[in-house]
Protein backbone atom coordinates (compact mmCIF):
# COMPACT_ATOMS: atom_id res chain seq x y z
CA UNK A 1 0.00 0.00 0.00
CA UNK A 2 1.15 3.50 -0.68
CA UNK A 3 -0.91 6.07 1.22
CA UNK A 4 1.21 8.89 -0.16
CA UNK A 5 0.16 8.12 -3.75
CA UNK A 6 -2.90 10.41 -3.91
CA UNK A 7 -0.77 13.34 -2.72
CA UNK A 8 2.01 12.46 -5.13
CA UNK A 9 -0.48 12.40 -8.00
CA UNK A 10 -1.96 15.70 -6.90
CA UNK A 11 1.51 17.17 -6.86
CA UNK A 12 2.40 16.15 -10.43
CA UNK A 13 -0.98 17.15 -11.82
CA UNK A 14 -2.83 19.53 -9.50
CA UNK A 15 -5.85 19.95 -11.77
CA UNK A 16 -6.31 16.21 -12.16
CA UNK A 17 -9.89 14.96 -11.91
CA UNK A 18 -9.15 11.49 -10.56
CA UNK A 19 -11.47 12.02 -7.60
CA UNK A 20 -14.47 12.65 -9.80
CA UNK A 21 -14.60 8.96 -10.74
CA UNK A 22 -17.97 7.29 -10.02
CA UNK A 23 -16.66 3.82 -10.82
CA UNK A 24 -19.05 3.41 -13.77
CA UNK A 25 -16.61 1.12 -15.58
CA UNK A 26 -16.82 2.56 -19.10
CA UNK A 27 -13.02 2.73 -19.09
CA UNK A 28 -12.69 -1.00 -18.52
CA UNK A 29 -15.56 -1.73 -20.90
CA UNK A 30 -13.70 -0.23 -23.85
CA UNK A 31 -10.22 -1.43 -22.80
CA UNK A 32 -8.69 -4.01 -25.18
CA UNK A 33 -6.16 -5.06 -22.56
CA UNK A 34 -8.84 -5.67 -19.91
CA UNK A 35 -10.80 -7.87 -22.34
CA UNK A 36 -7.87 -10.27 -22.34
CA UNK A 37 -7.01 -10.22 -18.66
CA UNK A 38 -4.63 -7.23 -18.70
CA UNK A 39 -5.06 -3.95 -16.84
CA UNK A 40 -8.21 -3.34 -14.73
CA UNK A 41 -8.51 0.38 -15.29
CA UNK A 42 -11.55 1.07 -13.12
CA UNK A 43 -9.92 -0.72 -10.22
CA UNK A 44 -6.59 1.06 -10.73
CA UNK A 45 -8.36 4.44 -10.65
CA UNK A 46 -10.14 3.54 -7.41
CA UNK A 47 -7.00 2.19 -5.78
CA UNK A 48 -4.92 5.18 -6.87
CA UNK A 49 -7.49 7.59 -5.44
CA UNK A 50 -7.20 6.05 -1.98
CA UNK A 51 -3.53 5.11 -2.14
CA UNK A 52 -4.14 1.35 -2.20
CA UNK A 53 -1.58 0.65 -4.87
CA UNK A 54 1.97 -0.49 -4.33
CA UNK A 55 3.90 1.59 -6.83
CA UNK A 56 7.11 -0.35 -6.64
CA UNK A 57 5.43 -3.67 -7.43
CA UNK A 58 2.11 -3.37 -9.27
CA UNK A 59 2.76 -5.07 -12.64
CA UNK A 60 -0.63 -4.47 -14.32
CA UNK A 61 -0.03 -0.73 -14.85
CA UNK A 62 2.34 -1.71 -17.69
CA UNK A 63 -0.36 -3.67 -19.54
CA UNK A 64 -2.08 -0.52 -20.83
CA UNK A 65 -1.53 -0.02 -24.56
CA UNK A 66 -2.29 3.72 -24.44
CA UNK A 67 -5.06 3.43 -27.02
CA UNK A 68 -6.81 6.26 -25.12
CA UNK A 69 -10.20 4.59 -25.47
CA UNK A 70 -10.86 5.05 -21.73
CA UNK A 71 -10.12 8.76 -21.87
CA UNK A 72 -12.42 9.09 -24.86
CA UNK A 73 -15.31 7.26 -23.20
CA UNK A 74 -15.08 8.67 -19.66
CA UNK A 75 -18.12 10.85 -19.04
CA UNK A 76 -16.60 12.65 -16.07
CA UNK A 77 -13.32 13.82 -17.54
CA UNK A 78 -11.16 11.64 -15.32
CA UNK A 79 -8.75 10.98 -18.24
CA UNK A 80 -7.67 7.51 -17.10
CA UNK A 81 -4.91 7.28 -19.76
CA UNK A 82 -3.16 10.29 -18.25
CA UNK A 83 -3.71 9.02 -14.70
CA UNK A 84 -2.10 5.71 -15.71
CA UNK A 85 0.77 7.58 -17.36
CA UNK A 86 1.39 9.53 -14.15
CA UNK A 87 1.21 6.38 -12.04
CA UNK A 88 3.77 4.82 -14.40
CA UNK A 89 6.01 7.87 -14.02
CA UNK A 90 5.93 7.53 -10.23
CA UNK A 91 6.37 3.75 -10.39
CA UNK A 92 9.35 4.04 -12.76
CA UNK A 93 11.04 6.37 -10.29
CA UNK A 94 10.90 3.66 -7.61
CA UNK A 95 12.20 0.98 -9.96
CA UNK A 96 8.98 -0.53 -11.32
CA UNK A 97 9.34 -0.37 -15.11
CA UNK A 98 9.65 -3.01 -17.84
CA UNK A 99 13.21 -3.67 -19.04
CA UNK A 100 11.84 -3.20 -22.55
CA UNK A 101 11.09 0.49 -21.90
CA UNK A 102 14.31 1.05 -19.96
CA UNK A 103 16.23 -0.24 -22.96
CA UNK A 104 14.29 2.09 -25.21
CA UNK A 105 15.13 5.00 -22.92
CA UNK A 106 18.86 4.17 -22.95
CA UNK A 107 18.78 4.04 -26.74
CA UNK A 108 16.95 7.36 -26.86
CA UNK A 109 19.49 9.07 -24.61
CA UNK A 110 22.48 7.58 -26.48
CA UNK A 111 21.31 7.94 -30.08
CA UNK A 112 18.35 10.34 -30.09
CA UNK A 113 16.16 7.60 -31.60
CA UNK A 114 13.99 5.02 -29.86
CA UNK A 115 14.65 2.28 -32.39
CA UNK A 116 18.14 0.99 -33.20
CA UNK A 117 19.91 1.79 -36.44
CA UNK A 118 21.06 -1.69 -37.47
CA UNK A 119 23.00 -3.16 -40.36
CA UNK A 120 19.68 -3.84 -42.05
CA UNK A 121 18.68 -0.19 -41.59
CA UNK A 122 21.81 0.89 -43.45
CA UNK A 123 21.32 -1.67 -46.20
CA UNK A 124 17.66 -0.81 -46.76
CA UNK A 125 18.24 2.94 -46.68
CA UNK A 126 21.03 2.64 -49.24
CA UNK A 127 18.94 0.44 -51.48
CA UNK A 128 16.01 2.84 -51.27
CA UNK A 129 18.27 5.79 -52.14
CA UNK A 130 17.80 7.44 -48.74
CA UNK A 131 20.26 9.40 -46.59
CA UNK A 132 22.20 7.76 -43.76
CA UNK A 133 19.90 8.98 -40.97
CA UNK A 134 22.33 10.90 -38.79
CA UNK A 135 21.07 12.61 -35.66
CA UNK A 136 23.23 15.69 -35.35
CA UNK A 137 25.58 15.82 -32.34
CA UNK A 138 24.26 19.15 -31.07
CA UNK A 139 20.76 17.63 -30.79
CA UNK A 140 22.22 14.82 -28.68
CA UNK A 141 23.85 17.46 -26.46
CA UNK A 142 20.46 19.16 -26.11
CA UNK A 143 18.88 15.84 -25.10
CA UNK A 144 21.53 15.31 -22.43
CA UNK A 145 20.76 18.70 -20.93
CA UNK A 146 17.00 18.02 -20.97
CA UNK A 147 17.32 14.52 -19.51
CA UNK A 148 19.67 15.84 -16.80
CA UNK A 149 17.03 18.29 -15.58
CA UNK A 150 13.89 16.19 -16.02
CA UNK A 151 12.45 12.95 -14.67
CA UNK A 152 14.04 10.58 -17.18
CA UNK A 153 17.41 11.42 -15.64
CA UNK A 154 16.15 10.06 -12.31
CA UNK A 155 14.77 6.75 -13.59
CA UNK A 156 17.07 3.81 -13.00
CA UNK A 157 17.69 2.42 -16.47
CA UNK A 158 20.21 -0.30 -15.73
CA UNK A 159 18.96 -3.87 -15.63
CA UNK B 1 2.32 28.18 -42.29
CA UNK B 2 0.76 25.57 -44.49
CA UNK B 3 2.20 25.31 -47.98
CA UNK B 4 5.61 23.97 -47.03
CA UNK B 5 6.39 21.55 -44.24
CA UNK B 6 9.16 20.25 -42.08
CA UNK B 7 9.04 16.50 -42.60
CA UNK B 8 9.45 14.64 -39.32
CA UNK B 9 10.25 11.01 -40.07
CA UNK B 10 10.22 9.69 -36.52
CA UNK B 11 12.14 6.53 -35.58
CA UNK B 12 10.29 3.41 -36.67
CA UNK B 13 9.94 4.27 -40.36
CA UNK B 14 13.53 5.40 -41.01
CA UNK B 15 15.17 2.62 -38.96
CA UNK B 16 13.04 -0.46 -39.62
CA UNK B 17 10.72 0.43 -42.48
CA UNK B 18 12.71 2.70 -44.82
CA UNK B 19 10.65 1.48 -47.75
CA UNK B 20 7.70 3.37 -46.25
CA UNK B 21 9.84 6.51 -46.25
CA UNK B 22 10.55 5.90 -49.95
CA UNK B 23 6.86 5.67 -50.89
CA UNK B 24 6.00 8.62 -48.65
CA UNK B 25 8.57 10.83 -50.39
CA UNK B 26 7.22 9.75 -53.75
CA UNK B 27 3.66 10.61 -52.73
CA UNK B 28 4.63 14.01 -51.27
CA UNK B 29 6.48 14.87 -54.47
CA UNK B 30 3.68 13.75 -56.80
CA UNK B 31 1.11 15.68 -54.80
CA UNK B 32 3.31 18.76 -54.89
CA UNK B 33 3.63 18.93 -51.11
CA UNK B 34 6.83 20.85 -50.50
CA UNK B 35 8.95 19.65 -47.62
CA UNK B 36 12.37 19.55 -46.06
CA UNK B 37 13.65 17.54 -43.10
CA UNK B 38 13.11 19.08 -39.67
CA UNK B 39 16.57 20.22 -38.55
CA UNK B 40 17.76 18.87 -35.21
CA UNK B 41 15.10 16.14 -35.10
CA UNK B 42 15.22 13.41 -32.45
CA UNK B 43 12.60 10.89 -31.33
CA UNK B 44 9.32 12.76 -30.64
CA UNK B 45 9.36 10.91 -27.34
CA UNK B 46 7.52 7.78 -28.22
CA UNK B 47 4.14 8.15 -26.51
CA UNK B 48 3.48 4.65 -25.12
CA UNK B 49 6.66 3.53 -23.36
CA UNK B 50 9.11 6.40 -23.20
CA UNK B 51 6.53 9.03 -22.31
CA UNK B 52 5.26 6.72 -19.58
CA UNK B 53 8.66 6.89 -17.89
CA UNK B 54 8.91 10.65 -17.78
CA UNK B 55 6.15 13.05 -18.79
CA UNK B 56 8.21 16.17 -18.20
CA UNK B 57 11.05 14.87 -20.41
CA UNK B 58 8.51 14.21 -23.15
CA UNK B 59 7.08 17.71 -22.95
CA UNK B 60 10.42 19.49 -23.13
CA UNK B 61 11.77 17.31 -25.96
CA UNK B 62 8.59 17.81 -27.99
CA UNK B 63 8.58 21.54 -27.25
CA UNK B 64 12.17 21.75 -28.44
CA UNK B 65 11.21 20.40 -31.85
CA UNK B 66 8.08 22.52 -32.09
CA UNK B 67 10.22 25.55 -31.31
CA UNK B 68 12.73 24.61 -34.05
CA UNK B 69 9.82 24.36 -36.50
CA UNK B 70 8.39 27.71 -35.52
CA UNK B 71 11.78 29.42 -35.86
CA UNK B 72 11.87 28.11 -39.43
CA UNK B 73 8.32 29.29 -40.06
CA UNK B 74 6.91 25.90 -41.08
CA UNK B 75 4.45 23.37 -39.68
CA UNK B 76 5.53 19.79 -38.97
CA UNK B 77 4.38 16.88 -41.14
CA UNK B 78 4.57 13.42 -39.56
CA UNK B 79 4.23 9.96 -41.08
CA UNK B 80 3.39 8.20 -37.82
CA UNK B 81 0.38 8.15 -35.49
CA UNK B 82 2.75 8.01 -32.51
CA UNK B 83 4.74 11.10 -33.50
CA UNK B 84 1.51 12.84 -34.38
CA UNK B 85 -0.17 12.30 -31.02
CA UNK B 86 3.03 12.96 -29.07
CA UNK B 87 3.62 16.36 -30.70
CA UNK B 88 -0.07 17.26 -30.82
CA UNK B 89 -0.58 16.46 -27.14
CA UNK B 90 2.50 18.50 -26.30
CA UNK B 91 1.03 21.50 -28.11
CA UNK B 92 -2.17 20.99 -26.17
CA UNK B 93 -0.38 20.72 -22.81
CA UNK B 94 1.64 23.84 -23.61
CA UNK B 95 -1.50 25.92 -23.94
CA UNK B 96 -1.30 26.13 -20.17
CA UNK B 97 0.67 29.25 -19.24
CA UNK B 98 2.22 27.50 -16.26
CA UNK B 99 3.46 24.51 -18.30
CA UNK B 100 4.76 26.80 -21.01
CA UNK B 101 6.76 28.90 -18.56
CA UNK B 102 8.21 25.83 -16.89
CA UNK B 103 9.21 24.29 -20.25
CA UNK B 104 10.60 27.58 -21.52
CA UNK B 105 12.80 27.92 -18.46
CA UNK B 106 14.47 24.66 -19.51
CA UNK B 107 14.52 25.49 -23.24
CA UNK B 108 16.25 28.76 -22.35
CA UNK B 109 19.31 26.72 -21.38
CA UNK B 110 19.41 25.56 -25.01
CA UNK B 111 18.85 29.08 -26.31
CA UNK B 112 15.33 28.24 -27.46
CA UNK B 113 11.80 29.40 -26.73
CA UNK B 114 8.42 27.81 -27.42
CA UNK B 115 5.72 30.22 -28.57
CA UNK B 116 3.21 27.81 -30.05
CA UNK B 117 3.18 28.99 -33.65
CA UNK B 118 3.98 25.77 -35.53
CA UNK B 119 1.22 23.21 -35.87
CA UNK B 120 1.54 19.46 -36.45
CA UNK B 121 -0.03 17.44 -39.27
CA UNK B 122 -0.22 13.78 -40.22
CA UNK B 123 0.17 12.66 -43.83
CA UNK B 124 -3.38 11.30 -43.64
CA UNK B 125 -4.72 14.68 -42.53
CA UNK B 126 -2.94 16.50 -45.37
CA UNK B 127 -4.05 14.05 -48.07
CA UNK B 128 -7.68 14.14 -46.93
CA UNK B 129 -8.00 17.73 -48.16
CA UNK B 130 -6.52 16.96 -51.59
CA UNK B 131 -9.20 14.87 -53.27
CA UNK B 132 -8.98 16.38 -56.73
CA UNK B 133 -5.18 16.37 -56.72
CA UNK B 134 -5.09 12.73 -55.60
CA UNK B 135 -7.64 11.68 -58.22
CA UNK B 136 -5.72 13.48 -60.96
CA UNK B 137 -2.51 11.61 -60.04
CA UNK B 138 -4.07 8.14 -60.27
CA UNK B 139 -2.81 6.34 -63.35
CA UNK B 140 -3.24 2.79 -62.11
CA UNK B 141 -6.45 2.35 -60.10
CA UNK B 142 -5.97 -0.23 -57.34
CA UNK B 143 -9.12 -2.24 -57.91
CA UNK B 144 -7.72 -5.54 -56.70
CA UNK B 145 -7.56 -4.42 -53.09
CA UNK B 146 -10.56 -5.01 -50.84
CA UNK B 147 -9.16 -3.20 -47.86
CA UNK B 148 -10.02 -3.31 -44.20
CA UNK B 149 -9.44 0.22 -43.04
CA UNK B 150 -7.50 0.57 -39.78
CA UNK B 151 -6.84 4.22 -38.81
CA UNK B 152 -5.00 3.30 -35.60
CA UNK B 153 -5.81 4.82 -32.23
CA UNK B 154 -3.97 8.10 -32.38
CA UNK B 155 -5.44 9.46 -35.57
CA UNK B 156 -8.66 9.90 -33.59
CA UNK B 157 -7.84 9.70 -29.88
CA UNK B 158 -7.77 11.76 -27.77
CA UNK B 159 -10.33 13.56 -29.93
CA UNK B 160 -9.90 16.77 -27.94
CA UNK B 161 -6.40 16.97 -29.42
CA UNK B 162 -6.17 15.07 -32.72
CA UNK B 163 -8.99 16.14 -35.01
CA UNK B 164 -8.14 14.43 -38.32
CA UNK B 165 -11.32 12.36 -38.36
CA UNK B 166 -14.47 11.71 -36.37
CA UNK B 167 -14.00 9.59 -33.25
CA UNK B 168 -16.96 7.34 -34.11
CA UNK B 169 -17.09 5.80 -37.59
CA UNK B 170 -14.10 7.65 -39.03
CA UNK B 171 -14.21 7.86 -42.81
CA UNK B 172 -11.09 9.70 -44.03
CA UNK B 173 -9.03 6.62 -44.81
CA UNK B 174 -11.98 4.90 -46.54
CA UNK B 175 -12.49 7.99 -48.68
CA UNK B 176 -8.85 8.00 -49.77
CA UNK B 177 -8.97 4.28 -50.59
CA UNK B 178 -12.01 4.85 -52.80
CA UNK B 179 -10.38 7.80 -54.60
CA UNK B 180 -7.65 5.45 -55.83
CA UNK B 181 -10.10 2.78 -56.94
CA UNK B 182 -9.93 0.30 -54.06
CA UNK B 183 -12.93 -1.32 -52.47
CA UNK B 184 -13.50 -0.85 -48.74
CA UNK B 185 -14.54 -4.21 -47.29
CA UNK B 186 -14.52 -3.17 -43.65
CA UNK B 187 -14.23 0.01 -41.71
CA UNK B 188 -13.97 0.18 -37.92
CA UNK B 189 -16.72 2.06 -36.09
CA UNK B 190 -14.49 2.47 -33.07
CA UNK B 191 -10.86 2.46 -34.22
CA UNK B 192 -9.32 -0.57 -32.64
CA UNK B 193 -5.96 -1.06 -31.04
CA UNK B 194 -3.49 -3.28 -32.93
CA UNK B 195 -1.98 -4.55 -29.66
CA UNK B 196 1.40 -3.03 -30.51
CA UNK B 197 1.54 -1.01 -27.29
CA UNK B 198 2.43 -4.02 -25.18
CA UNK B 199 4.40 -5.92 -27.79
CA UNK B 200 7.60 -6.66 -25.87
CA UNK B 201 5.78 -6.44 -22.52
CA UNK B 202 3.14 -9.15 -22.77
CA UNK B 203 3.14 -11.00 -26.09
CA UNK B 204 0.10 -13.09 -25.27
CA UNK B 205 -2.29 -10.20 -24.66
CA UNK B 206 -0.75 -8.26 -27.54
CA UNK B 207 -1.41 -11.18 -29.92
CA UNK B 208 -5.01 -11.58 -28.74
CA UNK B 209 -5.77 -7.89 -29.21
CA UNK B 210 -4.28 -8.11 -32.70
CA UNK B 211 -6.39 -11.17 -33.50
CA UNK B 212 -9.56 -9.33 -32.37
CA UNK B 213 -8.98 -6.76 -35.10
CA UNK B 214 -7.87 -9.10 -37.83
CA UNK B 215 -10.68 -11.62 -37.35
CA UNK B 216 -13.20 -8.85 -38.06
CA UNK B 217 -11.27 -7.95 -41.21
CA UNK B 218 -11.22 -11.55 -42.43
CA UNK B 219 -14.90 -12.13 -41.70
CA UNK B 220 -15.79 -9.07 -43.74
CA UNK B 221 -13.97 -10.51 -46.76
CA UNK B 222 -11.03 -8.09 -46.81
CA UNK B 223 -7.93 -9.18 -48.73
CA UNK B 224 -5.66 -6.53 -47.24
CA UNK B 225 -5.37 -3.95 -44.45
CA UNK B 226 -4.83 -0.22 -44.98
CA UNK B 227 -3.28 1.86 -42.19
CA UNK B 228 -1.60 5.27 -41.83
CA UNK B 229 0.39 4.14 -38.77
CA UNK B 230 3.81 2.44 -38.98
CA UNK B 231 3.38 0.82 -35.54
CA UNK B 232 0.14 -0.82 -36.65
CA UNK B 233 1.85 -1.68 -39.95
CA UNK B 234 4.69 -3.46 -38.15
CA UNK B 235 2.30 -5.29 -35.86
CA UNK B 236 0.13 -6.52 -38.76
CA UNK B 237 3.09 -7.31 -41.00
CA UNK B 238 5.16 -9.22 -38.44
CA UNK B 239 2.80 -10.64 -35.86
CA UNK B 240 -0.18 -12.15 -37.66
CA UNK B 241 -0.08 -15.90 -37.94
CA UNK B 242 -1.77 -16.47 -41.26
CA UNK B 243 -1.96 -12.91 -42.13
CA UNK B 244 -3.64 -10.47 -44.38
CA UNK B 245 -1.09 -8.31 -46.15
CA UNK B 246 -0.94 -4.73 -44.91
CA UNK B 247 -0.46 -1.51 -46.87
CA UNK B 248 0.75 1.72 -45.34
CA UNK B 249 -1.17 4.73 -46.68
CA UNK B 250 1.68 5.99 -48.88
CA UNK B 251 2.12 2.56 -50.48
CA UNK B 252 -1.46 2.40 -51.75
CA UNK B 253 -1.19 5.97 -53.04
CA UNK B 254 2.21 5.34 -54.68
CA UNK B 255 0.95 2.20 -56.42
CA UNK B 256 -2.05 4.07 -57.76
CA UNK B 257 0.26 6.88 -58.93
CA UNK B 258 2.06 4.29 -61.09
CA UNK B 259 5.03 3.31 -58.89
CA UNK B 260 6.12 -0.30 -59.28
CA UNK B 261 6.04 -2.48 -56.14
CA UNK B 262 9.81 -3.04 -56.56
CA UNK B 263 10.64 0.68 -56.65
CA UNK B 264 8.95 1.24 -53.28
CA UNK B 265 10.53 -1.79 -51.64
CA UNK B 266 7.41 -3.88 -51.17
CA UNK B 267 9.47 -7.04 -51.26
CA UNK B 268 10.47 -6.13 -47.71
CA UNK B 269 7.00 -6.85 -46.39
CA UNK B 270 7.06 -10.00 -44.27
CA UNK B 271 3.48 -10.79 -45.21
CA UNK B 272 3.75 -10.50 -48.98
CA UNK B 273 1.31 -8.51 -51.05
CA UNK B 274 0.44 -10.62 -54.09
CA UNK B 275 0.08 -8.69 -57.34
Amino acid sequence: MDPSLPDALRKVLPEMDLWKCHQCGQCSGVCPSFQHGGIRTREIIERASVGALELSKEPSIWLCMMCQGCTERCQLGVDPATVITLIRNLAAEVGNRPDHFAEEARLFIDTGLSFPKTGLTKKLRKEMGLDELEVDPSSLEDLKVIVGITRLGRVKLER
Amino acid sequence: MNDEFYLFRGCLIPTRLPFLERSSLLVLDRLGIRHELLPGATCCVEPIGLRSLALDTWLVVAARMLSIAESGGKDILTLCNGCYVSLKEARHALESREERDRVNSILAELGMEYKGKADVHHLCGIVKDMESRVRSCVVRPQQDFRVAVHPGCHIVRPSAVTGIDSRFSPHVLSDIAKWVGSEVAYSEDWPKCCGGGISGINEEISARVLEDSVSDFRNAGANSILTPCPFCFAQFDLKQKEGLPVLYLSELLALSFGASPESIGMKYHRTKVVF
